[in-house]
């Protein structure tokens, strides 16, 4: 299962085992796979692993054997900062909820990982309202996350994925607080994302979104059970 | 710049909260600035009173405090040794006086201090600055000359009896204004009339004037070898001496509202670490985009910094307005500005208020910039 060897995205045997209580929980066991370019759904019922998974492979958490490299980056062996440092240039993510600092405007949001990244201000806003504008949002861009709409939040996020042109763009239920009209705009628009080199990863427990990814990752117990779809290997 | 712009944004976005804090902020350097004020008013006004007053040295019996109401123990033989060294000991001019206190004391407004003149000195010898309000300068030959002060405050105008003891009284012939000087609260009255007064015919002080070309503690320096039993105190002595006796003040005073800015750095840390736990989630999300630790540590411990300078700022200045009532009364009281908030003062305050805003924001910065992505964000 190699998707390219240009270790842009690829686990090896991915493992991770925590405590919860006196319990050890093995939440995700031996997961090997090499994401190819293009839309990648991970399914599977909840407690299957999706989200350990998604935790490892964006480096929020450290694996507890095996190796995860992110845009050439070893994540298994890099610490807290470095690891954050390779989020910032090569990964971007929307989330179920909570994707927006609320104290800062929609341009702001969108502008934030270039602040990060330390591009000054007139070329950071200039980039950041082309991204509005792309994600369809330029009119709201003064406007703060309380001020918008549920499917428009979503959109401002991925408008902040991109700002730094990720290699990655991990979704986790990126649909799931929408009704379905918001819902499909903004799995259109993140759909959309996956040009070029560029590998989106959508984890979602909804079959029909997962169909329209160019290939499925079925997760049982913490175990990859199934690959479907056009897998080039 | 930018992380100040984040800062400020978040402030606002909690805006009672932020004022909560900054005004115990505020307080707490008020009153730091109000208490340590009162030292430098004091050594303000110490230094303008010894420069006020004419004469560079006083003779007193030995024993006799830098501050202290000297009793008349100097017999005419101290007297006569000094006049008749006076050329070789360096000294321009001298004239003897009695000095008397009556009253408590403590109360400037029933305290009165006698000052017996001999003939030929006026109030004027003494605080050169002195200008006659009413009446006239000489006390002589049997009279009294009062300090604006005083005069104020004890309603004394010109013809008015004063009763020095049963069988003696004398008339207000004139009032001076000595510049808010500690001359202001003086009587000055005749020297023969004090002595009788007191039943002696020696003085309590004698008061020196050092001649041109000569250094005034070389000079103290030769009285006291050449007379024994005597003390010869300098205008730099009494300075020092009282300069000591502040610093222990000051001590003291940092001290007492060193609680008050321990409560307000508490204050500063328990609002942060409050804001850094409602954030947690916001704090999450931005090291999931790529915050590194020491972004979200900078972030929160300039929150920290910001609202305790913010209070610090507003704290001086309303020391400085509680200063200048205190003068108010002071000045009325005793003539003196007893509080001054001097330049060093001011960059002190400020100095503290930031140490204080730093170290109650270390622990939360530190907390905020260790939140791990995976519980900030929930996704265990």
């Amino acid at each position: 299962m190699s998707g390219g060897g240009d270790r842009v995205l690829r686990a090896r045997n991915l493992t991770k085992r925590y405590r919860q209580g006196e319990v050890w929980i093995d939440a995700l066991k031996g997961f090997t796979y090499d994401f190819p370019p293009g839309v990648t759904a991970v399914v599977g019922p909840s407690g299957s692993g999706k989200t350990t998974l998604l935790n490892l492979l964006a480096g929020f958490d450290r694996p507890t054997a095996g190796e995860v490299f992110l845009a050439g980056h070893p994540l298994h062996a890099l610490g807290e900062d470095e690891r954050a440092g390779v989020r910032l240039t090569s990964a971007g993510f929307v989330f179920q909820s909570w994707n927006l600092l609320p104290t800062l405007s929609a341009l702001e949001n969108v502008a934030f990982p270039l602040l990060l990244k330390g591009i000054p201000r007139r070329e950071r806003n200039e980039r950041a309202r082309a991204l509005l504008a792309e994600v369809g949002l330029e009119h709201r861009s003064t406007h703060y996350p309380n001020q918008l709409s549920g499917g428009e939040q979503q959109r401002v996020a991925i408008a902040r994925a991109l700002a730094l042109d990720p290699l990655v763009l991990f979704a986790d239920e990126p649909t799931g607080n929408l009704d379905s009209a918001a819902g499909e705009r903004v799995l259109e628009l993140l759909l959309a994302q996956a040009r070029g080199n560029r590998r989106v990863v959508l984890v979602t427990h909804d079959l029909e979104i997962a169909a329209r990814a160019h290939r499925v990752l079925r997760l049982k117990d913490g175990r990859l059970v199934e690959i479907q779809g056009d897998d080039p290997t | 710049m930018e992380l100040l712009a984040l800062v400020l944004r978040n402030q606002k976005a909690r805006p009672v909260r932020s004022l909560l804090t900054v005004l115990g902020i505020l307080v707490a350097t008020a009153s730091m600035v109000l208490f340590l004020s009162f030292g430098e008013g004091l050594r303000q006004a110490l230094a303008s009173e010894m420069t006020k007053f004419g004469p560079e040295i006083r003779v007193v019996a030995e024993g006799t405090g830098v501050f202290g109401v000297p009793n008349p123990e100097l017999d005419q033989g101290v007297l006569d040794t000094l006049r008749a060294h006076a050329g070789e000991l360096g000294i321009a001019r001298l004239f003897p006086a009695v000095v008397m206190m009556k009253g408590s004391g403590f109360d400037p407004a029933t305290t009165f201090l006698f000052y017996g003149l001999p003939e030929g000195v006026t109030p004027k010898d003494l605080a050169p600055a002195a200008r006659l309000v009413a009446g006239r300068l000489d006390p002589h030959p049997d009279g009294a000359v009062v300090g604006k002060q005083k005069a104020e405050q004890n309603r004394l105008t010109l013809g008015k009896t004063l009763r020095l003891s049963r069988q003696a009284e004398v008339p207000v012939v004139g009032i001076v204004d000595a510049g808010n000087g500690l001359a202001d609260s003086f009587i000055f009255v005749p020297m023969k009339l004090l002595q009788r007064v007191l039943h002696t015919d020696q003085y309590s002080v004698i008061l020196v004037y050092v001649a041109p070309g000569h250094k005034v503690d070389e000079v103290a320096a030769r009285i006291r070898a050449l007379v024994p039993g005597v003390d010869a105190q300098t205008t730099t002595e009494a300075i020092k001496y009282a300069e000591r006796a502040i610093k222990i003040g000051d001590v003291i005073r940092f001290g007492i509202s060193l609680i008050a800015l321990i409560v307000g750095g508490l204050l500063v840390a328990n609002t942060v670490m409050m804001s850094v736990y409602e954030r947690i989630r916001e704090f999450g999300v931005m090291r999931a985009i790529g915050a590194r630790r020491g972004f979200i540590f900078r972030l929160v411990l300039l929150e920290a910094l910001l609202l305790a300078l913010a209070g610090g700022a507003v704290g001086v200045a309303a020391g400085y307005l509680g200063s200048w009532v205190v003068n108010l009364y002071t000045t009325q009281a005793v003539g003196l500005a007893l509080s001054a908030v001097t330049p060093r003062l001011v960059l002190f305050s400020l100095a503290v208020a930031l140490a204080l805003g730093l170290s109650a924001g270390l622990l939360p910065a530190r907390v905020a910039s260790r939140i791990s992505v995976v519980e900030a964000l929930g996704r265990l």
